[in-house]
């Protein structure tokens, strides 16, 4: 018994000096604080997410092409008392400038008040939090990616068609906005919704429900998918039946590594992307450090990715 | 004198497990104010008898009669609130929990809905007072004695004013002094007016306490009569159908040479603080001799056979020699591979995996040799099973049965059984009848004389004496861990033994 | 005699009360319910059964794995989280580094069965509980996961120093694991899953180390006090727990073209689901492949019938619950 308590809390001690130890560094780096150098503190609700691992690297891209600025990065692990504790430290490190990814806007709605209150100026990006009391909010609109998906699948049918919507979890906010404005999109065409299901944004759960849509329907003419993996899902579905080349595929987010190489490679027809705004965050960052006036809300054009313009990478909407 | 109404009767009880009928219209009253054996060999349906009257099963026909109200109960509860209460072998209590909350667990004092736990610990202590005991009430029950959680289980019963008490072999891991108070308290709740059935396998405890016997044979009532016109011979012949010879069979030994030899074996406990559970003991067995080894609880005698058997790992220290050639064991793999076989004193805890069949267990300590290249043979397993199943006469409906739902005197069998498998040079039984009906005590101790005629050698720890004193060829006694006497067969008697194992040291140390 | 009139009706009503019979019932009405609600038809046609046994194999062959834990007395968390690993390395060997799969494979393999290992030891020589034990595996293979990849999917996109992509083919073991044979009817996969099942029924019914298995699972202390090599036994139940999850990794990785680091997120819940609807003791010592078979099979299809009728998800979820509860009350052992 008395071993087992042992084993346990040595596993307790050791977590604890690893997160301490971690913690500790960043606050020292954030410290430095100079007119000519800036650091820029950065929370990012969740690093599980490919898009949000994206978003982080873009954002890093862009400032390393700036010698005088520094990014420290922190992951709230989906967790939203973590990251609200991530802005505090932040704040008390003193950084010169916060972005911020939230998870959830309300519980994080006072920390970045608190981040603009002492002085700190703040980039909400992706996801809103409540009020106005922050600088500015960068971020794009999934209801018009849905809708142009709609639109563009309208018009590459030829206004008729069967069509498997594969949607991502109907209880988050994207896949909500995906959904209805994918209606939006194809309102007054002849397109047809024959099947949707959740795939919760997971590739084999997308290719397991593809399955039983090809089981059930005889004709399918194009597959919607909310993200791209799920859309690579249902393509190795009907691959896997045969009946790949009947089928118009379409996805969202156009990562470099997935939508992107996926229509490269011919898997799907369009892929719609859903910008990180990372480089345009830090644009921002430099022209609110530089004392420049911003607008309060940028939102973020979409670029359509298809066999004809990939190489070119895209064109806007 | 009882009083002329039951206060608990059953008549015409049937019971069928499946297809097979385990009670033929049984029929069965307890008076207040006697102490009523419930006696029979090991699946003669006792325990299934008990277990209707307090509610585990409610599949039976017949009927139940208690304060001459026709009842039926259904569960446990209903039953204990009938004032059924019974003391099973496998205590009931929750060992993590104060004796205090034991005694209140499922129907707590409350006020408000706030659990009192002060009145609850005041009531306790005058509870356990009228047992004449004074445990801190407030001490896990996991770290009283054995004796005193018995006593525990029984201040349990009385709590709910339980007017038919059973007992379920209640002394099977209690000391002589905790029998005693024991039976004290059986008395003391006779008196009362309450009605004690009593379920033993030891005839000298009948013979103590028992007012009235009633046996079963087979699932059937054999007759119920006052404890004085059933003397021993006649009880065990109501229980087996018919008569023994001789209780104890201890044919002729024929000591060979020198089979195991044992000198300053010292067991240590995990911490390797205090004192040694086994302290520098020095014996040896021959090869066809029955050595017992008999002491207390506490004596360190069934820790030294572990230890033999490497059950202790490197917390066993000495020398010893088997055959001549030394012995170092650090796992029951190496000492099963030695020849050295262990029968442990608590089969369903240590012996059996109740969970697999009869062959399985009884093969399992073989498995090496049964196995060529690791893969098993089903068929060589099954005819192994078989064999030593006949040459045991174990009962069962089909050796794929599992082992938990045999008898206790079966279970036991299978254990036997499955150390026979192995081979063995040296027998090391530890309590070899515990829980065990006549019929296969007997059983047993023949085959302890067919095993040392093959010149396999056996220590024998028992706690019963005239099991000792009539099956051993010679007697180490054993006091906290050091050997206080040896004794050959002639100089043994009980008065003798019991002072050795008191502690009193004999001078007579030579082997 | 009562036993002596041996009826076909009661010969069916023994064998149903057997765990395999009862296995078999809640399968029976899981398919009863895809026969009432079958989607149009839908569900008599081929294609959901052979999508159905594509589908569950991969469970299954995690849930084989796990019930080899099980039966031990332990648990296993960390199935889910080593398939990711073992589906981030074996891409990453095969795709990045266009290994060949006859090394790929068997290093695939290792990583697995040292992540067992390491649970195994843990659980097994140090005595931690088991749940605890995998519990760190679980998190430690899932940050291994993520560290191998970088936190992105080892895809066909390789990324070139510069930060552009290039495009390699799809590896041929990856196409050939995703294939069918028999006139397109049996998913490789199903294969796969079918041999893993064999042996592992082998081992535990025909091989001395099956049965310690059972006896440690049924009690320990006994096992080891007859000679069982206990700590030896119990480790290798994990050991091979973790090579059939590598195997599950790898044919996770084939199906998805692509490793990804955040698969397998609560596989290791339906592998237990698998396993204790099929009728295996989660105390241990009871059990078996052939029920786990069942198992796989009565989830897979409940799993197929909800997603043909496109029940949306909270209703699945709801579902899903009260299926398990009713199948494993159908399994409780009457108690005497």
């Amino acid at each position: 018994m008395v071993r087992r308590h042992f084993t346990f809390l040595w596993i307790l001690a050791i977590a604890l000096f690893v997160g301490c130890s971690s913690g500790d560094k960043d606050a020292t780096r954030a410290a430095g604080k100079a007119r000519d150098f800036y650091t820029i503190g950065m929370s990012q609700c969740n690093l599980g997410e490919p898009w949000r691992v994206q978003m982080n690297a873009d954002l890093k891209a862009a400032a390393d092409k700036h010698p005088n600025i520094e990014i420290v990065f922190k992951d709230a692990q989906n967790d939203t008392l973590k990251q609200r504790a991530h802005v505090e430290e932040f704040v008390s490190a003193g950084v010169d400038l916060l972005i911020i990814s939230p998870k959830e806007a309300a519980p994080l709605t006072e920390p970045v008040a608190k981040a603009v209150d002492a002085g700190i100026p703040v980039i909400v990006l992706d996801r809103a939090v409540q009020g106005d009391n922050y600088t500015c909010f960068i971020g794009a609109d999934n209801k018009l990616i849905g809708k142009a998906a709609g639109a563009w699948l309208a018009k590459k049918l030829g206004d008729k068609g069967k069509v498997v919507e594969l949607k991502g979890l109907m209880t988050s906010i994207p896949g909500h906005d995906r959904h209805s404005g994918f209606l939006e999109g194809i309102a007054g065409s002849g397109l047809e919704v024959i099947f949707e299901a959740d795939m919760k944004w997971l590739e084999p759960d997308a290719r397991k429900e593809m399955d039983s849509a090809l089981a059930r329907f005889d004709t399918i003419d194009a597959v919607y998918a909310h993200n791209d993996p799920g859309a690579h899902g249902a393509y190795l579905a009907a691959k896997a039946a045969g009946r790949e080349k009947d089928i118009v595929f379409v996805g969202i987010d156009a990562l470099p590594q997935e939508g992107v190489a996926y229509v490269a490679q011919g898997i799907l027809s369009a892929t719609f992307q859903y910008p990180t705004g990372g480089a345009e965050a830090i644009d921002t960052a430099l022209r609110i450090l530089a004392g420049e006036e911003v607008p309060k809300k940028i939102v973020l054009g979409s670029r359509l990715f298809t066999a004809d313009n990939v190489k070119q990478g895209g064109e806007p909407l | 004198m009882p009083p002329d109404k039951p206060l608990a009767a059953m008549a015409g009880i049937h019971k069928h497990f499946g297809g097979v009928e385990v009670l033929r219209d049984v029929r069965f009253e307890v008076f207040g104010g006697e102490v009523h054996v419930l006696a029979g060999e090991n699946g003669a349906g006792k325990s299934t008898l008990i277990k209707i009257l307090a509610g585990v099963y409610c599949d039976f026909q017949g009927t139940i009669e208690i304060d001459g109200r026709r009842v039926r109960p259904r569960s446990p509860i209903e039953a204990r609130a009938m004032g059924v209460a019974v003391i099973h072998q496998e205590l009931s209590l929750v060992p993590s929990m104060s004796v205090a909350d034991n005694l209140f667990l499922g129907q707590p004092l409350t006020n408000r809905g706030l659990v009192r736990d002060g009145e609850h610990r005041r009531q306790a202590r005058t509870l356990l007072g009228q047992l004449g005991i004074e445990p801190d009430v407030n001490r896990a029950v996991e770290d009283l004695p054995i004796g005193t959680r018995q006593l525990v289980e029984i201040a349990k019963a009385l709590r709910h004013d339980a007017r038919v008490i059973v007992m379920d072999e209640p002394t099977s891991a209690l000391t002589a002094p905790e029998v005693e108070r024991l039976f004290a308290l059986i008395q003391c709740l006779k008196a009362q007016g309450r009605a004690i059935v009593y379920i033993t396998h030891k005839m000298e405890e009948i013979e103590r306490i028992a007012d009235r016997i009633t046996v079963l044979r087979d699932g059937l009532w054999v007759g119920t009569a006052p404890a004085r016109e059933l003397p021993t011979p006649k009880l065990i012949q109501w229980m087996i159908g018919r008569e023994v010879e001789s209780q104890f069979p201890r044919h002729q030994p024929r000591p060979g040479p020198v089979l195991l030899r044992v000198e300053d074996f010292s067991v240590f406990d995990g911490s390797r603080r205090g004192r040694p559970l086994v302290d520098r003991v020095s014996l040896s067995v021959r090869s066809g001799e029955i050595l017992g080894i008999g002491g207390l609880q506490g004596s360190g005698a069934s820790e030294l056979l572990m230890g033999l058997f490497g059950g202790y790992g490197r917390l066993a220290q000495g020398r010893a020699w088997l055959d001549e050639t030394p012995l170092a064991i650090r796992s029951p793999r190496h000492a099963i591979r030695r020849g050295i076989a262990l029968l442990t004193n608590d089969r369903k805890a240590t012996g059996l995996v109740l969970s697999m069949s009869i062959v399985a267990n009884a093969t399992m300590a073989d498995l090496a040799r049964l196995s060529p290249g690791g893969w098993r043979r089903p068929r060589g397993e099954w005819a192994a099973a078989a064999r030593l199943g006949r040459a045991l006469n174990l009962r069962a409906a089909s050796l794929g049965m599992e082992a938990g739902e045999l008898s206790g005197g079966n279970q036991q069998k299978v254990a036997l059984a499955k150390w026979l498998q192995t081979d063995p040079r040296l027998l090391l039984l530890d309590e070899p009848t515990r829980g065990v009906d006549v019929g296969a005590k007997h059983e047993i101790y023949e085959l302890m004389n067919q095993w040392t005629s093959r010149g396999i050698g056996i220590i024998l720890i028992t706690s019963e004496m005239p099991e000792l004193l009539a099956m051993s060829d010679r007697i180490v006694v054993m006091h906290r861990g050091r050997v206080t006497s040896q004794l050959s067969r002639e100089e043994a008697t009980a008065d003798r033994v019991l002072e050795a194992a008191m502690g009193k040291q004999m001078e007579n140390l030579a082997t | 005699m009562n036993t002596s009139e041996r009826t076909p009706l009661r010969a069916i009503a023994t064998s149903l009360g057997s765990p395999a019979g009862r296995a078999l019932v809640a399968l029976l009405l899981v398919l009863v319910l895809g026969g009432v609600v079958n989607a149009e038809g839908a569900c008599f046609k081929l294609g959901p059964h052979r999508g159905m046994l594509r589908q569950a194999a991969v469970c299954g062959i995690r849930a084989c794995g796990m019930t080899l834990v099980i039966i031990t007395g332990g648990i296993d968390l960390a199935v889910g989280s080593v398939l990711a690993l073992v589906a981030v390395s074996f891409s990453l060997m095969t795709i990045h580094w266009a290994w060949s799969a006859w090394l790929a494979a068997p290093l695939a393999l290792a990583i697995g069965a040292a992540c067992g290992g390491v649970s195994g030891t843990l659980a097994a020589r140090l005595r931690l509980q088991p749940f605890i034990a995998t519990l760190a595996m679980m998190v430690f293979a899932r940050g291994m996961a993520k560290w191998v990849s970088g936190g992105q999917k080892i895809s066909t996109a390789v990324q070139n120093a510069d930060g552009t992509y290039r495009y390699v083919d799809v590896p041929g073991v990856f196409r050939a694991i995703d294939s069918r044979i028999f006139g397109d009817n049996l998913s490789v996969v199903t294969l796969i899953f079918l041999a893993c099942a064999a042996l592992t029924w082998i081992a535990l019914a025909r091989h001395r180390w099956g049965r310690e298995l059972y006896a440690i699972g049924g009690n320990e202390e006994a096992a080891r006090l007859s000679g069982v090599p206990v700590v030896w036994a119990k480790t290798l139940a994990y050991v091979v727990c973790g090579v059939l999850v590598a195997v599950a990794g790898i044919c996770q990785a084939a199906q998805e073209q692509q490793g990804d680091p955040e698969a397998g997120m609560g596989y290791e819940l339906t592998a237990i689901a698998i396993v204790v609807i099929g009728g295996t003791n989660l105390m241990g010592g009871r059990g078996g492949i052939g029920l786990t078979l069942i198992g796989t099979l009565t989830i897979g299809y409940l799993d197929k019938i909800l997603s043909v009728n496109a029940v949306p998800e909270a209703g699945r979820l709801v579902l899903t619950g009260i299926i398990i509860v009713a199948a494993v009350l159908t399994q409780k052992r009457r108690r005497w």
